[in-house]
C-alpha cells in the first residue's frame, strides 16, 4: 500500500526506572506500521512489552528512543498538541469498568466530550452515537445508575466513554478479559462492526488466539520487547514452533489441522477460521 | 485549540514519560535487595539501632557531632550498597519544609537560644551565634534522620520490619496491647502503598485518555482543581474497597482468626555481626550524646 500509515512505530525503546537498580527494559526496539482501517492484534507473553507499547500510541508515554508517528504527529516532539492526539487515539485500558466514576451512565460517557469543550447538543449526539455503537439503548439506559450494571454492561459503558471522543484509532488492552462468553462474543461483534462500518482503525492486545484469528487483519507478536513475527494470521500461525518457544499458543483450529496433517491427512494448513477448519474436516469425512 | 507553548526542563522530564510513573516517586515500602551485610542483619537489632541513632541524633546539638552523624549516615549507604541518590530523593520533598523551619527558627527562637554573641538586633529580630547553630544543626538532623530511615526501609523488607517490631513490642502484651494486630495493620498498610500507587497511575492514565487534565488549572480555582481529581479518587476508592473485601476472604479462607495465638515461620536469631553492630552503635550514640565537642 502506498498511502501513509496512520501509525508508525520505529525501533521504539522504553526502560522503566531508568538509572536505578530496578531498571527494566520493557521495550527493546519494536516497530509497527499500521494503515487506516486495519484491525491489528498485538500478542505476546506477559512482560513482552505490549502494555508499554500501546501507552505510547496516545502519548501517555513518550519515546525514550525510536519514533512514534501518529497520523503525521511525531510524539518525540514536545510541542505537539497532546489533547488533539488523545482525541485521535482512544485508549481502552484493561478492566476499563474501574474507571467509571459518575453515578449515571450518560454522565460518565459524556465526561470526555465535555472535557473537549463541546456544546451540550454535540455532547448529547456523541453520547447517543457511542451508546448505540456498543449496543446500549440511549433512551433506556442513559439515566440508569452505573453501579447496578453487570460486568459486561459496565465494560460497554466504559468503551462508549472512549468512543464518545470519536477517535480515528481505537486501542484496547485485553478487551474481553474477565467477560462471560456471551458478553465476549457480543463485544467482539461490536468491535468488528466498528472496524468495518465506521472504518475505525483498531489495535487490540489479546491472549485469546481464537479471538485474534477471528478479528485481526494482521498480527504483531512481541517477545522480550522485540518484534518476533508479524503478518497476516496465515503467515503468523505457520510459525507455530517459534511462537511456542515464547509460550504463545496458536488457535485450536491451527493445532488440529497441524495434527491431522502430521497423521497424513490432506488438509489446508491456513484454514484457521473456525468454519473453514470445520469444512476441511468435513471434507475428510 | 490551545497548543502547549513552552516547556522548562522539569516539564520536559514530565512529558518524557515520567508524568504518570508514581511508583518511581514512592520510596516507602520499596526494598532494594543488594544482599549487603546490612540487609542480612536481624531486623530487631536493626530497629533497635535505628531508634537509638534517631534519639541520639535528635539530642546531639553540636556542629561536630552532627557532622559525624551525617558522615555515619552516608557510610551506611555505602555499606548497604544502596545508591545515595535514593536518600537524596527522600530529602528533596522535605527541602521547602526544612527551609521554612530554618527561617522561623532564625527569626523567632532567640529566647530559646539566647546564648552566644549577638549578631543582629533589630526590632523583634535577635540573631545570635546560638540561634544560627540551632538552624544549621536542625537542618542537618533532618537530613541525617531521613538518610538513616531510608537505609532502614530500603534494606529491610516490610515483612521483616513488622516482624521485628512485633517481636520488640511483645512485652506490651502484658498490658493487653494488641501487638500482633498492630503489626498486621502496619504490614497491610505498607503492603498496599505500591499497589494503590499502581492503581492510581492506571486510573490517571485511563482518565487522561478520556481528556482529563490534572493540576493544570490555576491554584486559586480550588473548586475546579478538586473536581478534577474526582475521576481518580472515586474509582480508586471503589478499587480499595473491593481489594479489602478480597483480602478478608483470602485471610479467612486461610483460617485467620483475630486474636488467636499464632506461630511464626521464621525465628530470628541475632548473629555475632548483629551484636557487634549493636555495640558499635551504642558506643557511637554515647559519643554523640556525651562527648564535649568544641563546636
Amino acid at each position: 500500500m502506498t498511502e501513509q500509515p496512520i501509525l508508525e512505530v520505529k525501533h521504539l525503546q522504553h526502560i522503566y526506572m531508568k538509572g536505578t537498580p530496578l531498571e527494566h527494559h520493557a521495550l527493546a526496539g519494536v516497530s509497527l506500521k499500521i494503515n487506516k482501517g486495519e484491525c491489528i492484534a498485538v500478542i505476546g507473553h506477559t512482560g513482552s512489552g505490549k502494555s508499554t507499547l500501546i501507552q505510547h500510541v496516545n502519548g501517555l508515554m513518550r519515546p525514550q528512543a525510536g519514533d512514534v508517528v501518529v497520523d503525521g504527529m511525531d510524539l518525540a516532539d514536545p510541542k505537539i498538541d497532546i489533547r488533539l492526539l488523545r482525541r485521535k487515539v482512544g485508549l481502552v485500558f484493561q478492566n476499563p469498568e474501574d474507571q467509571i466514576f459518575e453515578k449515571i451512565i450518560g454522565d460518565d460517557i459524556a465526561y470526555g466530550p465535555f472535557k473537549m469543550g463541546l456544546p451540550i447538543k454535540e455532547v448529547r449526539d456523541r453520547v447517543k452515537w457511542a451508546m448505540e455503537l456498543v449496543g446500549l439503548s440511549f433512551e433506556e439506559m442513559k439515566d440508569r445508575a452505573t453501579y447496578a450494571l453487570s460486568g459486561g454492561q459496565k465494560r460497554k459503558v466504559a468503551l462508549a466513554g472512549v468512543l464518545a471522543l470519536r477517535p480515528d484509532i481505537l486501542v484496547l488492552d485485553e478487551p474481553t478479559a474477565g467477560l462471560d462468553p456471551r458478553s465476549r462474543n457480543e463485544l467482539l461483534e461490536r468491535l468488528k462492526t466498528l472496524n468495518k462500518k465506521e472504518n475505525m482503525t483498531i489495535i487490540f492486545v489479546s491472549h485469546n488466539m481464537e479471538e485474534v484469528a477471528y478479528m485481526a487483519d494482521r498480527i504483531y507478536v512481541l517477545a522480550d520487547g522485540r518484534n518476533l513475527v508479524d503478518g497476516t494470521p496465515e503467515e503468523v500461525f505457520v510459525e507455530a514452533e517459534k511462537l511456542r518457544e515464547h509460550y504463545i499458543g496458536t488457535p485450536d483450529t491451527v493445532e488440529i489441522l497441524a495434527q491431522l496433517k502430521a497423521k497424513g491427512f490432506a488438509v489446508r494448513q491456513n484454514a484457521y477460521q473456525l468454519e473453514e477448519a470445520a469444512n476441511e474436516i468435513i471434507a475428510l469425512l | 485549540m490551545k497548543s502547549l507553548p513552552y516547556f522548562n526542563k522539569r516539564e520536559m522530564r514530565k512529558i518524557a514519560g515520567f508524568e504518570f510513573e508514581l511508583t518511581r516517586n514512592i520510596t516507602i515500602g520499596q526494598y532494594v535487595p543488594t544482599g549487603s551485610i546490612i540487609h542480612r542483619m536481624d531486623p530487631r537489632i536493626k530497629l533497635a539501632v535505628f531508634t537509638l541513632l534517631v534519639i541520639s541524633m535528635a539530642i546531639c546539638d553540636t556542629y561536630v557531632g552532627n557532622f559525624l552523624a551525617l558522615m555515619f549516615a552516608c557510610l551506611l549507604f555505602y555499606i548497604s550498597r544502596i545508591p545515595i541518590s535514593y536518600g537524596l530523593s527522600g530529602v528533596k520533598p522535605a527541602i521547602p519544609f526544612i527551609l521554612l523551619l530554618a527561617l522561623l527558627q532564625l527569626l523567632f527562637y532567640s529566647e530559646v537560644a539566647s546564648g552566644g554573641e549577638v549578631l543582629l538586633d533589630y526590632g523583634f529580630i535577635h540573631i545570635t551565634t546560638d540561634s544560627i547553630r540551632l538552624v544549621i544543626v536542625s537542618a542537618l538532623r533532618f537530613i541525617e534522620i531521613i538518610f538513616i530511615s531510608s537505609v532502614l526501609t530500603l534494606s529491610t523488607s516490610t515483612t521483616q520490619i513488622t516482624h521485628g517490631m512485633e517481636s520488640l513490642l511483645r512485652p506490651l502484651r502484658t498490658v493487653k496491647f494488641p501487638v500482633h494486630e498492630f503489626a498486621l495493620i502496619i504490614t497491610i498498610a505498607l503492603r498496599f502503598v505500591p499497589t494503590f500507587a499502581l492503581e492510581m497511575e492506571k486510573m490517571m492514565k485511563a482518565q487522561a485518555s478520556r481528556g482529563a487534565e490534572f493540576g493544570t488549572g490555576a491554584w486559586w480555582r480550588i473548586v475546579q482543581r478538586t473536581k478534577d481529581v474526582f475521576p481518580i479518587i472515586i474509582p480508586l476508592f471503589n478499587v480499595a474497597m473491593s481489594r479489602a473485601e478480597d483480602l478478608v476472604l483470602a485471610m479467612e479462607s486461610r483460617c485467620y482468626v483475630p486474636g488467636r495465638e499464632r506461630s511464626v515461620s521464621k525465628k530470628y536469631k541475632p548473629s555475632r555481626t548483629d551484636y557487634a553492630a549493636l555495640m558499635f552503635c551504642i558506643a557511637f550514640a554515647i559519643v554523640l550524646l556525651t562527648f564535649p565537642f568544641p563546636y
